[in-house]
């Protein structure tokens, strides 16, 4: 119901889709094809760009109302945070609206725990994170944090809630399962997103003071501080390396998770910021500027797809997903 | 009208809001964006020698002079005076974070403006010349920026809306006097 838009005419969509469906055939010669989808939140169009990450088109444009920033893609379910009109909601991957929550506050980053059926959603303006409901969206408890919680993210093991609070320049980690807060670490200055590497480790991109902290989330030590280029936004891992949007640079640092050392800078598209990796090796980039979607070749560093979204790409969070179609 | 804004002062809450510790880093939800573009007949090397210096905003109407340090070099900074009054009019500080003479493009931010005079908060803008197609120019104003008001529920002096207007009419009162200053293509 939701494949189409005011702005895209529904034919477009029918031929991206048809074209997108061709491509990824194609690529299932000999080799399992990738699934990826990118959900891509477009806060000035009000929409949402569906990203076939393998067939490298847009293949549905969903109409999400209220400045949609935050996203988190699950098995499933989409969901989507719109700070203007303080909404969560969640979608079918197909873009059919499931439940829809309005939070009094100003809801901006979001993280799904899957396994216990949960969604936390970062207050802006009121210093804490919502617990909801993944099914229904009921709000069930709320954590405290300091000031401007933003970036939120779960470890992939499921131990690990791992929140930037922004204008506290703090990370706090909550036992996912308890929810009781663990650690509490001094970062850079502004942490804003952050993201689990798949070594277990957490990278938190400070767009105060240009680089990243690295933290052991078992002890709460910072292990490293690693200089990037301006404002730092979001972090996404592949091919042994970890990837971060220089949102103000309009690059990407590319640091090895061996040694933490600097492997290159990537030219980006203008404001990248939201990023994420497939299962087939390529980071995803939003580009809020420029209205596109980068895919770069983790392994080559090569930019390999520059595709169309709708306007204002943010993609704040964990915005791929892995459909095993 | 918009104009108005850009110009206009407002010391009392402006001086209230110096008093909160943070407040420039602190912004509301919705990041915005404006594109405005203008074509001009002048050629884009000549455009670019009129507008391309850092140091010279004087070129803009509402700008009617300048301090500033470092040239065009990366971290130069510059101090617009809006008003007959200089530095203790409504003014603007901004700092430059790219320069390209030969792609004839510059990227600045604004570091600190009360926002009475420009109602935004963590804006950025790039201003470029490039060629058009069948001769001139085409001179593109880009901005990114939020609203004025960095916590939630904006009055509508501080909103989205505002703070759209008011960059819009900056951009559009600086290309329409190098329309008027190089002339339209084809006329």
């Amino acid at each position: 119901m939701r494949w189409s838009s005011g702005s895209v005419p529904p034919a477009r969509d029918a031929l991206r889709l048809a074209g997108g469906l061709a491509a990824a055939l194609a690529l299932t010669a000999g080799v399992p094809a990738a699934a990826d989808l990118a959900f891509v939140t477009c806060q000035n169009g009000d929409a949402l760009s569906v990203v076939d990450t393998a067939a490298r088109a847009e293949i549905a444009r969903w109409d999400v109302p209220g400045k949609p920033a935050g996203v988190a893609a699950g098995p499933g379910a989409v969901y989507t945070v719109s700070p203007d009109d303080k909404t969560v909601r969640r979608w079918s991957l197909s873009g059919a609206l499931g439940a829809a929550r309005a939070l009094d506050g100003g809801p901006i980053g979001i993280a799904l725990d899957a396994g216990r059926g949960r969604v936390f959603v970062s207050d802006w303006y009121n210093a804490r994170a919502w617990v909801l409901d993944a099914d229904t969206l009921a709000l069930t408890g709320e954590l405290t944090t300091r000031a401007a919680p933003s970036g939120l993210a779960l470890s992939a093991d499921g131990a690990w809630l791992a929140i930037a609070e922004r204008d506290a320049d703090r990370v706090s980690l909550f036992d996912a399962q308890t929810l009781a807060r663990v650690h509490a670490v001094a970062v850079g200055s502004r942490p804003f997103g952050l993201g689990f590497a798949p070594d277990g480790r957490l990278f938190v991109g400070n767009v105060g003071s240009n680089d990243v902290t690295v933290i052991d989330p078992a002890s709460g030590e910072v292990i490293a501080t690693v200089p990037v280029q301006d404002h730092p936004y979001g972090v996404a891992f592949a091919a042994g390396r970890a990837f971060v949007t220089n949102q103000y640079a309009g690059t990407l640092s590319v640091i090895s998770l061996d040694d933490l050392s600097a492997v290159a800078t990537l030219p980006a598209g203008e404001y990248p910021e939201g990023i994420a990796a497939t299962s087939d090796g390529q980071i995803a980039v939003a580009n809020w500027f420029d209205n596109t979607l980068h895919l770069i070749d983790a392994a080559s560093l090569q930019t390999v797809a520059q595709i169309d979204t709708a306007d204002g790409p943010r993609a704040f969070g964990a915005f791929v997903l892995d459909t095993g179609r | 009208m918009n104009r108005r804004t850009f110009l206009a002062t407002g010391l009392v809450t402006g001086a209230a809001l110096a008093l909160l510790p943070g407040i420039a880093l602190a912004h509301g939800p919705s990041r915005q964006k404006i594109t405005v573009t203008a074509e001009v007949a002048a050629d884009p090397a000549e455009v670019w020698a009129a507008i391309g210096d850092f140091q010279d905003l004087t070129w803009h109407p509402a700008v009617v002079s300048q301090t500033g340090a470092g040239g065009n070099d990366i971290d130069a900074t510059r101090v617009l005076h809006l008003s007959e009054a200089g530095a203790d009019g409504p003014v603007i500080a901004e700092v430059l974070y790219k320069y390209d003479a030969d792609k004839m493009t510059y990227s600045y931010r604004i570091t600190d403006v009360a926002v009475e005079v420009l109602p935004v908060t963590n804006y950025s803008s790039h201003l470029t010349v490039k060629p058009r197609e069948g001769g001139g120019s085409l001179v593109e104003w880009r901005g990114a920026f939020y609203r004025g008001y960095p916590n939630n529920d904006p009055p509508e002096d501080l909103n989205d809306e505002a703070a759209i207007a008011a960059v819009t009419a900056v951009y559009e009162a600086g290309l329409d006097a190098l329309v008027e200053r190089f002339g339209a293509p084809g006329s």
